[in-house]
């Protein structure tokens, strides 16, 4: 998987390298901003009241 | 065969980093946020009431110093700020109107269904022990005697505490009512219940502490005795 996106990104081996970096930056503020958001819920620390929820 | 192999273990290389990432995410990150969210909320309240606009109730504009019942709170906005000087000197954290999963990241959560600030009956709120700021972290050092002190803008509420920590079972919501059976309250009076999860990371039961309204003053009167150092 990983080799195939390294074979397939343009450019030498620092082009390579830094778009890659881009990538791996893109694939966290996505994790951080929408997956994680969602799936935190999901674990038991949120629940704090005695009624519901 | 080689191809698969290699699929297979990037696979599990990568679902470890999420993991780890995710671990991250919890402890840190939601602490990160949930800080400077309430941090903005507190902003927020302080300069409403900078501002004269000491509740957004809408209708009840004007000059209502003497109004024994105010309005409702509006879902979701806070109207309070809570001090604990157990829980630190500078322990301080919005209270907003409900209990809803979205409401409680941005600070702590008033049941809606309870009793308003200083009123006859049980103003019950609700806060996270760890995530989010972690602001009930230290729940099981609170003791009776202690104060909770709460503002609205216009005036301080100073409750103390007489029982509590108490651990019960989270569908034990008799709890917050009017009157807590458990509390050793026996007959109506200005209450203020407290609820947390335990254990600590868990969710299978309840902490709970009851606190009965001590003293109030204008915040004219600069703050109250509890908060003084």
């Amino acid at each position: 998987m990983y080799g195939w996106i390294w074979r397939h990104l343009p450019g030498n081996a620092w082009v390579k390298a830094l778009l890659s970096l881009l990538l791996v930056m893109a694939v966290v503020y996505v994790l951080f901003n929408y997956v994680f958001p969602w799936a935190e819920p999901l674990l038991p620390f949120n629940d704090v009241t005695v009624d519901n929820q | 065969m080689r191809v698969v192999v290699r699929s297979v273990s990037e696979l599990c290389i990568t679902v470890g980093t999420v993991i780890v990432l995710f671990v991250v995410y919890v402890l840190f990150w939601t602490g990160v946020k949930a800080d400077s969210v309430m941090s903005d909320q507190i902003d927020r309240l302080q300069e409403q009431w900078a501002h004269g606009a000491v509740r957004p109730t809408g209708e009840a504009a004007g000059p209502a110093e003497s109004a024994p019942t105010p309005g409702p709170y509006e879902t979701d906005k806070p109207f309070a700020i809570m001090y604990i000087p157990r829980l630190g000197f500078t322990w301080n954290k919005p209270v907003l109107e409900g209990t809803a999963t979205k409401t409680l990241k941005k600070g702590l959560g008033h049941y809606a269904a309870t009793a308003q600030l200083g009123q006859k009956g049980n103003f019950s709120v609700a806060g996270h022990r760890r995530t989010y700021g972690d602001p009930f972290k230290d729940f099981p050092r609170l003791r009776p005697g202690d104060a909770v002190v709460l503002t609205d803008g216009t005036t301080w509420f100073t409750y103390r505490i007489d029982k509590g920590p108490y651990k019960t079972l989270p569908t034990d919501i008799e709890v917050i009512d009017a009157v807590p059976r458990k509390s050793g309250y026996t007959r109506e009076g200005r209450y203020l219940t407290l609820t947390t999860c335990d254990p600590e990371w868990g969710h299978s039961h309840r902490l709970i502490v009851w606190a009965h309204l001590d003293s109030t003053q204008p915040v004219e009167a600069g703050k109250p005795e509890a908060l003084r150092r």
